[in-house]
């Protein structure tokens, strides 16, 4: 198979770039794997590729590179094609709007894989007939603006099928938008082993990671962990990350008098070499899309105590077993689970084997299986409905053109692998 | 692999990078193998990039793992060369042999018995091909053993390095040469003062043992500041502490922001111990470490005194004038 991803921009660093580099790596194993950028600012992409991954631009906005084409005044017109309701439509254009079109309808790509609602509008409205239209949700539907769900509304249902990262999400799809014909998949983001030895449950620290943002709720989490210390003062927390919220934390933890206890200690990229040093993972977020830290944490062999907040972490953690789940915005309860594990060094440790085990299902070779398994599908139905609409033609002309459209598939797929 | 001099090392880095969705403080890194079609990178293109992964051990030995790039060959010279930063003497470079490791990467081992002089060490490769060294790019550093480091008190002499990655993304190494050692532990802050307990190493406290504050500004020389605050010091074992009002060193506030050095005076007429903070995995203390401000009244005025640690990882306090003067 011939994968074509359309990115905002791979060479950034975030969530959605971080998921959509595994995947392709992963597929890039068996398949051939471009992802297409429609933004460039920087020479080299921040996370790893590897060297089976085609990457290319549609646009070039490095400043001072010589190819640099932020001044062309099509890319100040506002663009026409990507959602105005898409909280990144100031970054499209009339120009993005060309390139894209332009790439989606030269294309030679079996399966198109957008992966963000807006990239997902212009693959539904403009890729040429043939391949797979698939659109992923990275967030969530009930976190768009009323104006981008009617956009998806009308734009989704020339979709072949939309993925989200939960099951969660995949109901309000279904239930939401209603997409007759169009397969609601939930897949999980994936996660890697991690290249370091998984933790012992030894040390007597909590690790947190994430932005320092009021969605995380870490204030709730510092309240939660002033308990913890009066009942173990031996125990203590370092949360990872920088944010518009440290200033606010850093004055919390002054205020609790926790500055001997928990620790701000700013970003940390990789992550996987700091989890391990920690005993058990926190989350105490009030939404959480997916819960990528959650994984991350249980593939080091930490047990997680998370909030049980929409979307991700109840479909991640089994309660009791490879972490616990707890309300949101109650330090008391996450203050009592967090002194379970912490006061239970049998439990604990027992939980993290167990998380180790059961998030081997987020390992990118299973993600991509599951991908896999979905574009086989779609692209089999493709053709079937090919076949079946032309039922109502010809027959003759039905099976010639139908021997046609795959003997050209097939031409087309062994023409991008000589490439 | 036929002469026994030449090594080939295999395997690619599949290293993933996870991250916290925000910009980190060092530059990007790119993928390892260059993953852009041909045409973009042009005809000159850069040799491939060395990284090194580290393992610290608890004793404070550290080993590093390179990935080198298939196909390169590599002498039984070779070797990862450690140079101190703005040092030329013959004690500022230490090479130590890289060998394989069996899983088609390069070892070399910095053993805690090698003695590195106090400061920061860029790491460089050198593949014995006669090519000048390379400067080596940080992979995993995996310092777990780190974290709550607890040599024992009876150490003579104590060494901590700890890997980082220097803000321009090139790997490094900081390194502390200490004995005696005073390692700062709690530090309570009250609104009068401060007590901050600790740990001793290699030392032998008696009777008349104290903490002093020296006034940085008017330090004439290391071993005679003009002014210093005297406080008892409480010894128990190896462990220490001392509470220091603030009172005093606020009364010697004249201008601006005024940092007071903190040491220890173990013995009537002994070497003062310098307090620092070294026994961990974090390379920079000063901006994870912190601890309330608190406002002190002086004829002088409203002044913020609290503790703090500098740039090396010792601690200091700091007596600031009101804000904006």
């Amino acid at each position: 198979m011939h994968i074509s991803f359309l990115i905002h921009n791979a060479y950034g660093i975030g969530g959605t770039i971080r998921t959509t580099f595994n995947l392709a790596r992963t597929l890039a194993e068996q398949h051939d794997v471009e992802i297409v950028s429609v933004l460039r600012h920087r020479d080299a992409p921040v996370f790893d590729l590897g060297p089976r991954v085609a990457l290319r631009h549609l646009v070039d906005i490095r400043e001072n590179g010589p190819h640099y084409e932020g001044a062309d005044p099509a890319h100040a017109r506002p663009a026409r094609v990507f959602p105005a309701a898409e909280v990144r439509y100031r970054q499209y254009s009339e120009l993005t709007d060309r390139r894209i079109a332009q790439h989606l309808r030269r294309t030679e790509a079996d399966v198109l894989v957008g992966t963000r609602p807006g990239l997902n509008v212009h693959i539904a409205k403009q890729a040429r007939r043939g391949p797979v239209r698939m659109g992923q949700e990275h967030l969530t539907l009930d976190t768009h603006q009323p104006a981008l769900k009617l956009a998806l509304r009308s734009a989704y249902p020339r979709l072949d099928a939309v993925t989200t990262v939960t099951e969660a999400d995949a109901r309000s799809y279904r239930r939401t938008l209603r997409l007759p014909g169009v397969r609601i998949e939930a897949v999980p983001n994936s996660v890697p082993a991690p290249a370091v030895a998984a933790a012992d449950g030894s040390g007597k620290w909590v690790v947190a990671a994430g932005r320092l943002t009021r969605v995380k709720r870490y204030d709730v989490l510092i309240r939660a962990f002033a308990q913890v210390v009066a009942a173990r003062p031996d125990w203590r927390l370092r949360i990872y990350g920088g944010g518009t919220e440290k200033a606010a934390l850093r004055a919390l933890i002054d205020e609790l008098g926790l500055y001997n206890h928990v620790f701000l200690m700013g970003p940390a990229n990789p992550l996987e070499s700091e989890w391990a040093k920690g005993s058990i993972a926190a989350v105490s977020s009030s939404l959480e899309s997916f819960g990528m830290t959650i994984v991350e944490a249980m593939r080091c062999g930490l047990p997680v105590v998370a909030t049980n907040c929409p979307h991700g972490p109840g479909e991640i953690i089994a309660d009791g077993v490879d972490g616990k789940l707890v309300p949101v915005g109650n330090p008391q309860a996450l203050a009592g689970s967090l002194l379970t594990l912490i006061n239970d060094d049998d439990a604990r440790i027992r939980m993290g084997g167990a998380a180790l085990a059961s998030s081997a299902r987020f390992d990118p070779a299973m993600v991509a299986g599951r991908y896999e398994a979905l574009f086989g599908e779609l692209l089999a139905r493709r053709r079937g409905s090919r076949l079946h609409c032309g039922l109502h033609r010809a027959r003759g002309a039905l099976l010639g053109g139908a021997y046609a459209t795959k003997d050209a598939a097939r031409a087309a797929l062994r023409g991008v692998r000589t490439v | 692999m036929t002469a026994s001099s030449q090594l080939t090392a295999t395997g690619p880095n599949t290293k993933e990078s996870s991250a916290i969705d925000q910009e980190p403080e060092v530059p990007a890194r790119p993928g390892p193998d260059g993953t852009e079609p041909l045409r973009e990178r042009g005809a000159t293109t850069a040799p491939a990039e060395l990284r090194a992964d580290c393992i610290a051990d608890s004793a404070g030995g550290l080993t590093f793992d390179l990935n080198v790039p298939q196909d390169t060959h590599v002498t039984w010279s070779a070797a990862l060369v450690l140079r101190l930063r703005g040092g030329d003497g013959a004690d500022d470079e230490v090479r130590l042999p890289l060998g394989p490791n069996g899983a088609g990467r390069l070892r070399a081992v910095l053993p805690s018995t090698v003695a590195l002089a106090e400061g920061r060490w860029n790491a460089y490769a050198d593949l014995g091909d006669g090519e000048d060294p390379r400067r080596l790019l940080p992979g995993i550093n995996d310092l777990r053993s780190l974290v709550d480091r607890r040599p024992l008190a009876g150490i003579g002499r104590l060494g901590v390095r700890i890997p980082y990655a220097t803000k321009f993304g090139n790997l490094a190494l900081r390194s502390w040469l200490r004995g005696p050692h005073a390692e700062a532990g709690d530090i309570l802050v009250t609104p009068d003062g401060m007590t901050v307990s600790g740990r001793l190493y290699g030392a032998a406290p008696a009777a008349g043992a104290r903490a002093e504050a020296w006034l940085r500004r008017t330090a004439a020389s290391a071993e005679a500041p003009a002014v210093t605050v005297t406080v008892p010091l409480t010894v128990e074992g190896a462990e220490f502490s001392f509470t220091l009002p603030y009172a005093e060193p606020a009364g010697h506030w004249e201008d601006g922001s005024e940092p007071w050095d903190l040491w220890l005076r173990l013995t009537e007429g002994a070497r003062p111990v310098r307090i620092a903070r070294l026994l961990d995995d974090v390379a920079d203390k000063k901006q994870v470490f912190t601890y309330p401000v608190m406002p002190v009244r002086t004829a002088a005025g409203h002044l913020r005194v609290g503790p703090y640690y500098t740039l090396d990882n010792d601690l200091a306090l700091r007596v600031a004038g009101p804000a904006g003067s």
